[in-house]
Protein backbone atom coordinates (compact mmCIF):
# COMPACT_ATOMS: atom_id res chain seq x y z
CA UNK A 1 0.00 0.00 0.00
CA UNK A 2 1.30 3.03 -0.48
CA UNK A 3 2.63 5.84 1.44
CA UNK A 4 -0.45 8.59 2.91
CA UNK A 5 1.84 11.60 2.38
CA UNK A 6 2.86 10.27 -1.20
CA UNK A 7 -0.39 9.81 -2.15
CA UNK A 8 -1.48 13.29 -1.12
CA UNK A 9 1.32 15.05 -2.83
CA UNK A 10 1.02 12.90 -5.69
CA UNK A 11 -3.18 13.88 -5.79
CA UNK A 12 -1.92 17.56 -5.59
CA UNK A 13 0.33 17.25 -8.83
CA UNK A 14 -1.33 17.41 -12.14
CA UNK A 15 0.72 15.02 -13.97
CA UNK A 16 -0.12 12.20 -11.35
CA UNK A 17 -3.36 13.12 -10.22
CA UNK A 18 -5.55 10.59 -11.89
CA UNK A 19 -3.52 7.84 -11.34
CA UNK A 20 -3.37 8.54 -7.44
CA UNK A 21 -7.00 9.26 -7.39
CA UNK A 22 -7.57 5.96 -8.47
CA UNK A 23 -5.67 4.82 -6.08
CA UNK A 24 -7.36 6.95 -3.48
CA UNK A 25 -11.12 5.70 -4.46
CA UNK A 26 -9.34 2.01 -4.15
CA UNK A 27 -8.47 2.17 -0.86
CA UNK A 28 -10.93 3.71 0.49
CA UNK A 29 -13.77 3.10 -1.58
CA UNK A 30 -15.61 0.37 0.34
CA UNK A 31 -14.91 1.69 3.98
CA UNK A 32 -16.27 5.51 3.26
CA UNK A 33 -19.41 3.81 1.45
CA UNK A 34 -20.28 2.23 4.38
CA UNK A 35 -19.67 4.24 6.97
CA UNK A 36 -22.48 6.74 4.36
CA UNK A 37 -24.54 3.84 4.00
CA UNK A 38 -25.01 3.65 7.78
CA UNK A 39 -25.86 7.29 8.25
CA UNK A 40 -28.41 7.81 4.62
CA UNK A 41 -29.31 3.78 4.87
CA UNK A 42 -30.39 3.63 1.25
CA UNK A 43 -27.72 2.16 -1.39
CA UNK A 44 -28.75 4.78 -4.35
CA UNK A 45 -28.76 7.87 -1.94
CA UNK A 46 -25.06 6.16 -0.57
CA UNK A 47 -23.79 6.03 -3.89
CA UNK A 48 -24.64 9.87 -4.61
CA UNK A 49 -22.99 10.58 -1.77
CA UNK A 50 -19.90 8.84 -2.15
CA UNK A 51 -19.75 9.98 -5.21
CA UNK A 52 -19.70 13.58 -4.26
CA UNK A 53 -17.23 12.70 -1.38
CA UNK A 54 -14.64 11.79 -3.57
CA UNK A 55 -15.39 14.99 -5.71
CA UNK A 56 -14.96 16.96 -2.67
CA UNK A 57 -11.92 15.40 -1.42
CA UNK A 58 -10.37 15.58 -5.14
CA UNK A 59 -11.69 19.23 -5.64
CA UNK A 60 -10.50 20.23 -2.21
CA UNK A 61 -6.88 18.19 -2.02
CA UNK A 62 -5.05 21.43 -2.49
CA UNK A 63 -6.61 22.31 0.89
CA UNK A 64 -5.60 19.35 2.83
CA UNK A 65 -3.03 20.66 4.69
CA UNK A 66 -1.77 17.23 6.40
CA UNK A 67 -2.55 18.20 9.96
CA UNK A 68 -4.48 15.47 9.91
CA UNK A 69 -4.75 11.95 8.71
CA UNK A 70 -6.31 11.60 5.28
CA UNK A 71 -8.79 9.01 5.82
CA UNK A 72 -10.09 11.02 9.01
CA UNK A 73 -10.20 14.52 6.47
CA UNK A 74 -12.22 11.93 4.31
CA UNK A 75 -14.62 10.26 6.83
CA UNK A 76 -15.06 14.10 8.01
CA UNK A 77 -16.03 14.83 4.53
CA UNK A 78 -18.38 12.15 4.41
CA UNK A 79 -20.50 12.73 7.56
CA UNK A 80 -21.08 15.91 6.83
CA UNK A 81 -21.90 15.37 3.62
CA UNK A 82 -24.12 12.34 4.87
CA UNK A 83 -25.74 14.17 7.70
CA UNK A 84 -26.31 17.08 5.21
CA UNK A 85 -27.59 14.87 2.88
CA UNK A 86 -30.34 14.23 4.83
CA UNK A 87 -30.97 17.29 6.63
CA UNK A 88 -31.86 18.74 2.73
CA UNK A 89 -33.89 15.49 1.96
CA UNK A 90 -36.12 16.37 5.27
CA UNK A 91 -36.21 19.84 4.47
CA UNK A 92 -37.33 18.97 0.15
CA UNK A 93 -40.13 16.66 1.98
CA UNK A 94 -41.09 19.26 4.37
CA UNK A 95 -41.08 16.53 7.24
CA UNK A 96 -38.85 16.72 10.39
CA UNK A 97 -35.43 15.10 10.46
CA UNK A 98 -37.13 12.70 12.76
CA UNK A 99 -39.39 11.80 10.79
CA UNK A 100 -37.38 10.99 7.59
CA UNK A 101 -35.24 9.18 9.68
CA UNK A 102 -38.07 6.87 10.53
CA UNK A 103 -39.47 6.68 7.52
CA UNK A 104 -36.03 5.21 6.03
CA UNK A 105 -36.17 2.55 8.24
CA UNK A 106 -39.42 1.80 7.11
CA UNK A 107 -37.99 1.86 3.61
CA UNK A 108 -35.71 -0.90 4.00
CA UNK A 109 -38.49 -2.80 4.76
CA UNK A 110 -39.23 -3.01 0.60
CA UNK A 111 -35.88 -2.26 -0.26
CA UNK A 112 -33.92 -5.25 -2.57
CA UNK A 113 -30.52 -4.42 -1.04
CA UNK A 114 -31.55 -5.17 2.46
CA UNK A 115 -31.31 -8.83 3.58
CA UNK A 116 -32.21 -7.77 7.30
CA UNK A 117 -34.75 -9.39 8.50
CA UNK A 118 -37.23 -8.82 12.15
CA UNK A 119 -34.03 -8.42 13.57
CA UNK A 120 -32.12 -6.57 11.52
CA UNK A 121 -35.01 -3.60 10.98
CA UNK A 122 -35.48 -3.33 14.98
CA UNK A 123 -31.92 -2.30 15.07
CA UNK A 124 -32.26 0.25 12.59
CA UNK A 125 -35.53 1.58 14.52
CA UNK A 126 -33.71 1.93 17.91
CA UNK A 127 -30.88 3.39 16.10
CA UNK A 128 -33.09 6.08 14.52
CA UNK A 129 -34.09 7.07 18.34
CA UNK A 130 -30.27 7.88 18.86
CA UNK A 131 -28.39 11.06 18.21
CA UNK A 132 -26.57 11.50 15.47
CA UNK A 133 -23.12 11.12 17.64
CA UNK A 134 -23.95 7.99 19.26
CA UNK A 135 -25.43 6.31 16.17
CA UNK A 136 -22.05 7.33 13.95
CA UNK A 137 -20.14 6.01 17.10
CA UNK A 138 -22.36 2.63 17.65
CA UNK A 139 -21.48 1.97 13.76
CA UNK A 140 -18.11 2.77 13.26
CA UNK A 141 -17.03 0.94 16.81
CA UNK A 142 -19.91 -2.20 16.38
CA UNK A 143 -19.99 -2.82 12.54
CA UNK A 144 -16.46 -1.38 10.90
CA UNK A 145 -14.54 -2.19 14.02
CA UNK A 146 -12.59 1.26 13.82
CA UNK A 147 -10.35 1.93 16.73
CA UNK A 148 -11.29 4.54 19.30
CA UNK A 149 -8.76 6.95 17.99
CA UNK A 150 -9.96 6.43 15.04
CA UNK A 151 -13.17 7.73 15.63
CA UNK A 152 -11.72 10.07 17.75
CA UNK A 153 -9.77 11.67 14.62
CA UNK A 154 -12.91 11.22 12.32
CA UNK A 155 -15.19 12.88 14.69
CA UNK A 156 -13.13 15.10 16.72
CA UNK A 157 -14.53 14.01 19.69
CA UNK A 158 -12.19 12.66 22.83
CA UNK A 159 -11.48 9.03 23.63
CA UNK A 160 -13.32 9.42 26.62
CA UNK A 161 -16.42 10.93 25.28
CA UNK A 162 -16.68 8.68 22.43
CA UNK A 163 -16.74 5.54 25.19
CA UNK A 164 -19.21 7.20 26.81
CA UNK A 165 -21.42 7.36 23.72
CA UNK A 166 -20.60 4.13 22.71
CA UNK A 167 -21.59 2.82 25.97
CA UNK A 168 -24.83 4.85 26.06
CA UNK A 169 -25.40 3.59 22.46
CA UNK A 170 -25.61 -0.05 22.99
CA UNK A 171 -27.60 -0.46 26.36
CA UNK A 172 -30.40 2.13 24.44
CA UNK A 173 -30.16 0.14 21.56
CA UNK A 174 -30.36 -3.67 24.11
CA UNK A 175 -33.16 -1.63 26.30
CA UNK A 176 -35.10 -0.99 22.57
CA UNK A 177 -34.23 -4.64 21.23
CA UNK A 178 -35.29 -6.16 24.42
CA UNK A 179 -38.79 -4.30 24.58
CA UNK A 180 -41.70 -5.71 22.30
CA UNK B 1 -1.14 -39.53 51.56
CA UNK B 2 -3.33 -40.53 48.81
CA UNK B 3 -5.25 -37.47 47.22
CA UNK B 4 -7.66 -39.25 45.34
CA UNK B 5 -8.87 -41.05 48.42
CA UNK B 6 -9.54 -38.13 50.75
CA UNK B 7 -11.42 -36.32 47.52
CA UNK B 8 -15.15 -37.03 47.61
CA UNK B 9 -15.92 -34.80 44.69
CA UNK B 10 -16.52 -35.48 40.75
CA UNK B 11 -15.99 -33.58 37.90
CA UNK B 12 -17.80 -34.49 34.49
CA UNK B 13 -15.89 -36.85 32.72
CA UNK B 14 -13.10 -34.74 30.12
CA UNK B 15 -13.58 -31.62 32.06
CA UNK B 16 -10.08 -31.04 32.90
CA UNK B 17 -9.50 -31.82 29.62
CA UNK B 18 -11.74 -29.16 27.53
CA UNK B 19 -11.16 -26.46 30.57
CA UNK B 20 -8.69 -24.15 28.15
CA UNK B 21 -10.99 -23.94 25.73
CA UNK B 22 -14.03 -22.84 27.63
CA UNK B 23 -11.92 -20.68 29.71
CA UNK B 24 -10.46 -19.09 26.25
CA UNK B 25 -13.70 -18.63 24.92
CA UNK B 26 -15.46 -16.90 28.08
CA UNK B 27 -12.28 -14.32 27.80
CA UNK B 28 -12.60 -13.68 24.43
CA UNK B 29 -16.80 -13.01 24.95
CA UNK B 30 -15.96 -10.58 27.71
CA UNK B 31 -13.22 -8.66 25.62
CA UNK B 32 -16.04 -8.43 22.62
CA UNK B 33 -19.40 -8.00 24.31
CA UNK B 34 -20.97 -7.81 21.03
CA UNK B 35 -20.71 -11.38 20.87
CA UNK B 36 -22.76 -12.16 23.57
CA UNK B 37 -24.96 -9.68 23.36
CA UNK B 38 -28.29 -9.27 21.93
CA UNK B 39 -27.40 -6.79 19.28
CA UNK B 40 -27.30 -8.85 15.94
CA UNK B 41 -23.76 -9.13 14.16
CA UNK B 42 -24.59 -8.10 11.16
CA UNK B 43 -26.71 -5.26 10.24
CA UNK B 44 -28.25 -6.52 6.27
CA UNK B 45 -27.07 -4.06 4.03
CA UNK B 46 -26.53 -5.31 0.54
CA UNK B 47 -25.04 -4.00 -2.54
CA UNK B 48 -25.74 -4.59 -6.10
CA UNK B 49 -23.43 -7.09 -8.02
CA UNK B 50 -19.96 -5.58 -8.74
CA UNK B 51 -20.78 -2.30 -7.37
CA UNK B 52 -17.25 -1.65 -6.16
CA UNK B 53 -15.52 -2.88 -8.94
CA UNK B 54 -17.80 -0.62 -11.35
CA UNK B 55 -17.74 2.83 -8.67
CA UNK B 56 -13.86 3.11 -9.66
CA UNK B 57 -13.93 3.74 -13.18
CA UNK B 58 -17.37 5.66 -12.91
CA UNK B 59 -15.99 8.28 -10.54
CA UNK B 60 -13.24 8.92 -12.83
CA UNK B 61 -15.15 9.31 -15.78
CA UNK B 62 -17.14 11.88 -13.47
CA UNK B 63 -13.62 13.77 -12.53
CA UNK B 64 -12.74 14.09 -16.05
CA UNK B 65 -16.16 15.38 -17.18
CA UNK B 66 -16.57 18.06 -14.48
CA UNK B 67 -12.52 18.58 -15.13
CA UNK B 68 -13.39 19.49 -18.66
CA UNK B 69 -16.91 21.58 -17.78
CA UNK B 70 -15.29 22.99 -14.62
CA UNK B 71 -14.12 26.24 -15.91
CA UNK B 72 -17.65 27.30 -17.85
CA UNK B 73 -19.37 26.38 -14.53
CA UNK B 74 -16.89 28.25 -12.33
CA UNK B 75 -16.88 31.30 -14.13
CA UNK B 76 -20.59 31.13 -14.82
CA UNK B 77 -21.28 30.95 -11.02
CA UNK B 78 -18.73 33.96 -10.44
CA UNK B 79 -20.62 36.32 -12.59
CA UNK B 80 -23.84 35.01 -11.32
CA UNK B 81 -23.89 37.63 -9.20
CA UNK B 82 -22.21 40.24 -11.00
CA UNK B 83 -24.99 39.80 -13.26
CA UNK B 84 -27.59 39.83 -11.07
CA UNK B 85 -26.26 42.77 -9.56
CA UNK B 86 -25.79 44.81 -12.90
CA UNK B 87 -29.47 43.78 -13.40
CA UNK B 88 -30.86 44.87 -10.18
CA UNK B 89 -29.08 48.40 -10.81
CA UNK B 90 -30.47 48.60 -14.06
CA UNK B 91 -33.83 48.03 -13.26
CA UNK B 92 -33.67 50.51 -10.67
CA UNK B 93 -32.09 53.42 -12.65
CA UNK B 94 -34.33 52.78 -15.33
CA UNK B 95 -37.42 52.38 -13.08
CA UNK B 96 -36.65 55.40 -11.66
CA UNK B 97 -35.60 57.88 -14.72
CA UNK B 98 -37.46 56.07 -17.92
CA UNK B 99 -39.97 58.00 -19.78
CA UNK B 100 -42.75 54.92 -20.04
CA UNK B 101 -43.80 56.62 -23.79
CA UNK B 102 -40.35 55.28 -24.46
CA UNK B 103 -39.84 52.80 -26.78
CA UNK B 104 -38.12 49.69 -25.81
CA UNK B 105 -34.24 49.57 -26.14
CA UNK B 106 -31.44 47.05 -25.52
CA UNK B 107 -30.95 47.69 -22.27
CA UNK B 108 -35.01 47.56 -21.18
CA UNK B 109 -34.91 44.25 -22.65
CA UNK B 110 -31.48 42.86 -21.30
CA UNK B 111 -33.04 43.52 -17.72
CA UNK B 112 -36.21 41.91 -18.14
CA UNK B 113 -34.82 39.34 -20.05
CA UNK B 114 -32.40 38.65 -17.66
CA UNK B 115 -34.53 38.70 -15.14
CA UNK B 116 -36.54 36.04 -16.95
CA UNK B 117 -34.13 33.85 -17.66
CA UNK B 118 -33.59 34.04 -13.63
CA UNK B 119 -36.44 33.40 -12.67
CA UNK B 120 -37.77 31.08 -15.08
CA UNK B 121 -34.23 28.60 -15.33
CA UNK B 122 -33.98 25.93 -12.33
CA UNK B 123 -30.69 26.28 -10.91
CA UNK B 124 -30.81 23.37 -9.07
CA UNK B 125 -28.62 24.87 -6.61
CA UNK B 126 -29.30 24.98 -3.08
CA UNK B 127 -28.49 27.63 -0.52
CA UNK B 128 -26.15 25.22 1.08
CA UNK B 129 -24.63 24.82 -2.37
CA UNK B 130 -24.60 28.49 -3.16
CA UNK B 131 -23.03 29.14 0.62
CA UNK B 132 -20.39 26.69 -0.69
CA UNK B 133 -19.15 29.00 -3.81
CA UNK B 134 -19.09 32.35 -1.81
CA UNK B 135 -16.01 32.90 -0.25
CA UNK B 136 -17.62 34.36 3.22
CA UNK B 137 -14.27 35.02 5.06
CA UNK B 138 -14.01 38.71 4.31
CA UNK B 139 -17.45 39.46 3.47
CA UNK B 140 -19.90 40.95 5.69
CA UNK B 141 -24.07 40.71 5.55
CA UNK B 142 -24.09 44.40 4.42
CA UNK B 143 -21.64 44.15 1.89
CA UNK B 144 -24.61 42.27 0.07
CA UNK B 145 -27.03 44.43 1.17
CA UNK B 146 -27.62 48.37 0.24
CA UNK B 147 -30.73 48.44 2.76
CA UNK B 148 -30.62 47.31 6.56
CA UNK B 149 -33.27 44.67 6.65
CA UNK B 150 -36.13 45.66 9.39
CA UNK B 151 -36.60 43.81 12.65
CA UNK B 152 -40.12 43.52 10.96
CA UNK B 153 -38.56 41.45 8.12
CA UNK B 154 -35.99 39.67 10.18
CA UNK B 155 -38.90 38.47 12.53
CA UNK B 156 -41.19 37.65 9.46
CA UNK B 157 -38.53 35.55 7.52
CA UNK B 158 -37.69 33.21 10.92
CA UNK B 159 -40.86 32.69 11.71
CA UNK B 160 -41.74 30.91 8.36
CA UNK B 161 -38.48 29.39 8.03
CA UNK B 162 -37.38 27.84 11.03
CA UNK B 163 -39.18 25.37 12.83
CA UNK B 164 -36.71 24.46 15.74
CA UNK B 165 -35.09 27.31 17.56
CA UNK B 166 -32.17 25.20 18.87
CA UNK B 167 -30.98 25.50 14.83
CA UNK B 168 -30.03 29.14 15.24
CA UNK B 169 -27.53 28.66 18.63
CA UNK B 170 -28.99 31.73 20.36
CA UNK B 171 -27.34 31.82 23.37
CA UNK B 172 -29.95 32.70 25.41
CA UNK B 173 -28.29 34.47 28.25
CA UNK B 174 -28.05 37.44 25.65
CA UNK B 175 -31.91 38.07 25.70
CA UNK B 176 -32.51 37.60 29.30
Amino acid sequence: MIAEETLVQELKQKESQAKAFEVLVNTYKERLYWHIRRIVLNHDDADDVLQNTFIKVYRNIDGFKGDSKLYSWMYRIATNESLTFLKQKSRKAGISDEELKMSLVENLQSDVYFEGDEIQLKLQRALATLPDKQKLVFNMKYFQNMKYDEISAALETSVGALKTSYHLAVKKIEAYLKAD
Amino acid sequence: MGKDKKNKFKTPEGYFENFHDRLMDKIHSEENPQSESLIPKSDGFAVPEAYFEDITPALIAKIEAKDTKVISINSYKKYYYSIAAVAAVLLLFFGLTWNSNSEITFDDLASSEIDAYLESTEFSLSSYEIAEVVADENLELFDMLDNTLGEENIMEYLDENVEDFEDLNLDYDDYE
